[in-house]
């Protein structure tokens, strides 16, 4: 069995002053080292999610919780999320509004201040983290300076040099152009790639999601009405219709022509498996 | 169809010494939908607010139905262009929906039965009578984008200028965007859209203008703009899905040309089968 | 940008012996300064200390930044004589120098209100030399080294980096009000353009904190800082002498201050007094039309 980072039994939660739960009865076993998505139309209970996964929920929350979320074999209940900080890194969608340094080596120090890091260890990490997302050499610009790609590499590699072993993006790419999206897609593959780093990621961009996901589980209503490898989810055309998500276009192409009395193996969720379907597909009905 | 804007040799430098934009030549005919393309920085924001007179251009001209902007007060021109800013927040302050819808029509002086009327039309439109009486802040992100839209729509300004209308949307309030979209083109109105989604462009743009380094790099037909391989390189922009696939095709397979959207593909595709088995 | 008005007193950086003096002792001069000011209304010795603040600003190297500060706060400054002078902060009876129309001019109101005006610059002068050649992450890392707790520290310099930042989604959110036939001015403009200025920085501050938590903040337990203070001998020498000349200034100018009080024998001629009365009204007034104007766009 791979080892378990994170898990979560029965979560239910709603929030203060709301008639319906935002999460309820949740089940999930996070894999160490997997690229996990989570989609999910406005609503579904997508952010409550990634919250929960280091304490947010229920500690900065008000409402009631039920159920438990086990990080690292930590129950979240019975600790603090500053405690939790040094496993799971979280990156939220507004770039900005994460930062708050007059510079990017101070921005980045003070995570490492609160553990009570020391000063030659810190900046040591500081360099690494700022080498693997690409900024290094922009220590002493002002964060707000920093392009929105910029920016959020920058929130990813403060929560870097904490160390973590889970990185949990919520809908980052939201408010990027699509340079800076491809700049934060590109940084959350390769740490998963070569640093073996466990990712959550909450996105709506199922094209991009496709090409790197392991496994991903679809919310809707606060529940999980879908879990399953890229191929299970995004052929399942029907489901995500009657949850309001978009399967990536090629997938779309070959249900539609499917409706039309044609047929494929499997409906292609990537660009090159699509190019490699349809190709062959046309090429097998010539007489 | 008239010129509803004409940008010629427009440039505009900030205070600091900024070159935001410069050497912009451009026509906008009544009733199309241009989408304006290119990454932050671009200077595609500071070329739009040129359009309700928010910035005054340092050179060249901007005019806006035949009136020279640059001299017209923002108050003016707003009954012409509509800006929405990207971020509803910016916008939304009053206490209830039907306070934003009036406040457009409030600010120009409009009497109170005309004001009623255009709220009511608003409302019709958009389909917000159901949260007429809730408050802005209470409703989701896509429902916000929406009231801010229908807030500009209430000052019935011929065009419409869209900062990033689908950005942080779901699917389906992307899909409720698209659809006020082609209502508003049904009622022949124009719309600026300042965007990075590439689907939605593919769909439903007549014309694309796509901006690099404070300059226009290219203005094409959505066809032509996403078969500009360089140009797409150059701005490091990207192809919908399904024109990146038709591309694919078209080398080995497809001899149809590229299409833009997953339904054109589809048929390109069964067209193609169809010529091959016969 | 249009619109734009923004706040010119921040650090800028430099090497002059201002800058490399601990932040502690210039915080103690700063002090010092404010407190020896507003000692007395003893014209000269303001104006002695107005310039010798000026003349610590032009060996910090930091006139033109400084000079900036000035513009602003000048003509604001000058509001004091004006005000003063026909209302003034200081025991009856008065004694009329002369007579503008419907407003009397007072000889208490004249010494009293370059007395404010002169203490106003004054302190400016030096709290200016401290602001501009201190960075605030230095500051408080001094501040916590004397014991002031980490996230109080924090929450403060995160504030002032949240100033610039209000002011500017407030000349966005402007031009969004106004693109919505918002006219810039009156009563009618106050909310549309409040309200998201406070929702959005809400909303900011509330993410803000919880990144903050997603990175450790509110750790027990020791905290490192990652830029160094060192205090030397000249930094403590520095203190001390704040210090002394704080104290002993403030004691010579509250025990003889009988003397000091020359309200009645400063007798200026009437004309300057006029002059001084109406020029500064004029600046005064021209200012806040200039800035409201260029707020306006």
């Amino acid at each position: 069995m791979t080892n378990e980072i994170i898990r979560i039994e029965n979560l239910t939660y709603q929030y203060a002053h709301t008639d319906k739960p935002a999460l309820v009865d949740i089940n999930l076993s996070i894999k160490q080292g997997e690229y996990l998505a989570i989609i999910g139309p406005c609503g579904a209970g997508k952010t409550s999610l990634a919250l929960s996964l280091n304490g947010i929920v229920p500690h900065m929350t008000v409402g009631e919780m039920r159920g438990k979320v086990f990080v690292e074999g930590i129950d979240t209940t019975q600790s603090q999320v500053c405690d939790l900080a040094h496993i799971v890194g979280m990156v939220f969608d507004n770039p900005e509004y994460q930062l708050s340094q007059s510079t990017v080596l101070s921005e980045m120090a003070i995570g490492l201040e609160n553990i009570g890091v020391p000063r030659d260890k810190m900046l040591i990490r500081i360099a690494e983290a700022l080498e693997i997302v690409g900024l290094s050499g922009l220590e002493e610009r002002s964060p707000l300076a920093l392009s929105g790609g910029q920016q959020q590499r920058l929130a990813i590699a403060a929560a870097l040099s904490m160390y973590p072993k889970v990185l949990v993006l919520d809908e980052p790419t939201s408010n990027l152009d699509p340079m800076g999206k491809e700049e934060v897609f590109s940084v959350a593959a390769q740490l998963n790639r070569e640093n073996q780093m466990t990712v959550v990621i909450v996105e709506h961009e199922v094209e991009v999601i496709a090409d790197y996901a392991d496994r991903v589980i679809v919310l809707d209503q606060g529940q999980i009405v879908n879990s399953g490898n890229v191929n299970e989810i995004f052929s399942d055309i029907d489901s995500l219709e009657r949850v309001g998500i978009r399967p990536p276009q090629v997938t779309a192409i070959a249900s539609g022509l499917e409706k039309k009395g044609y047929h494929f193996k499997n409906l292609p969720v990537t660009l090159d498996g699509a190019d490699a379907t349809f190709s062959d597909w046309l090429s097998r009905s010539r007489p | 169809m008239s010129n509803i804007i004409e940008c010629i040799n427009l440039s505009h430098v900030y205070p600091e010494g900024f070159t935001a934009i410069k050497g912009i030549n451009l026509k906008v005919k009544e009733g199309e939908i241009v989408a304006i393309l290119g990454q932050n920085g671009s200077g595609k924001t500071t070329l739009v607010k040129h359009f309700n007179g928010l910035l005054k251009p340092t050179n060249g001209t901007v005019s806006i139905n035949g009136i020279d902007t640059a001299k017209q007060t923002v108050f003016n021109l707003s009954s012409y262009a509509g800006y929405v800013f990207q971020n509803p927040n910016h916008q939304l302050f009053a206490t209830s929906v039907l306070a934003e819808l009036e406040f457009g029509p409030k600010n120009q002086g409009l009497s109170n039965d005309e004001i009623e009327a255009r709220v009511k039309e608003t409302a019709d439109f958009f389909q917000l009578h159901s949260i007429i009486n809730e408050h802005p802040l209470r409703l989701s992100f896509p429902l916000r984008k929406i009231v801010a839209i229908a807030s500009i729509y209430a000052m019935q300004p011929s065009i419409f200028i869209l900062d990033e209308p689908t950005t942080g949307q779901d699917h389906r309030g992307a899909e409720k965007i698209k659809k006020f979209l082609r209502k508003l083109q049904d009622d022949e109105k124009t719309v600026i859209l300042v965007t990075h989604d590439m689907p939605l462009v593919a769909e439903i743009a007549d014309r694309v203008i796509a901006m690099w380094s404070s300059e226009i790099i290219k203005i094409a037909n959505p066809r032509e703009f996403f078969f500009d391989l360089k140009t797409m390189e150059k701005t490091k922009l990207q192809q919908p899905q399904a024109t990146a696939l038709s591309n694919r095709l078209q080398k080995r397979v497809l001899n149809e040309g590229i299409t833009l959207t997953v339904q054109e593909t589809i048929k390109a595709l069964e067209k193609v089968v169809n010529q091959q088995i016969n | 940008m249009a619109g734009e008005v923004t706040i010119p007193i921040a650090y800028v950086s430099g090497t002059s012996w201002f800058h490399k003096l601990h932040p502690i002792p210039k915080l103690i001069w700063a002090i010092g300064a404010l407190v020896l000011a507003f000692s007395t209304r003893n014209p000269l010795f303001l104006s002695c200390f107005f310039l010798f603040g000026f003349l610590l600003i032009i060996l910090a190297g930091i006139l033109n930044n400084y000079l900036k500060v000035l513009l602003i706060l000048l003509p604001i400054s000058l509001s004091f004589i004006v005000l003063q002078s026909l209302a003034p902060a200081f025991p009856r009876p008065w004694v009329t120098i002369s007579e503008l129309g419907p407003f009397t001019i007072y000889q208490e109101g004249i010494y009293s209100g370059i007395s404010l005006f002169l203490r106003c610059l004054a302190a400016v002068n030096f709290a200016s030399l401290m602001i501009l050649t201190t960075h605030p992450s230095d500051l408080f890392t001094a501040l916590h080294k004397i014991g002031m707790p980490h996230q109080a520290n924090f929450m403060v310099s995160t504030s002032l980096q949240l100033i610039p930042i209000v002011q500017r989604e407030f000349i966005i959110i402007l031009s969004a009000q106004r693109s919505r036939g918002m006219k810039s001015t009156g009563f009618s403009a106050v909310i549309p353009s409040i309200v998201p200025v406070f929702a959005g920085t809400i909303e900011r501050i509330q993410q803000l904190s919880l990144s903050l938590a997603s990175r450790a903040f509110g750790s027990k337990g020791l905290k490192t800082n990652i830029r160094e203070i060192q205090a030397t001998f000249k930094d403590y020498a520095s203190g001390v002498i704040g210090l002394g000349c704080t104290f002993v200034g403030a004691w010579y100018l509250i025990y003889y201050s009988d003397q000091l009080d020359w309200s009645e024998d400063a007798l200026l001629p009437v004309w300057f007094s006029e002059v001084l009365v109406v020029g500064s009204a004029v600046i005064f007034i021209g200012t806040i039309l200039y800035f409201w104007r260029k707020a306006k766009g």
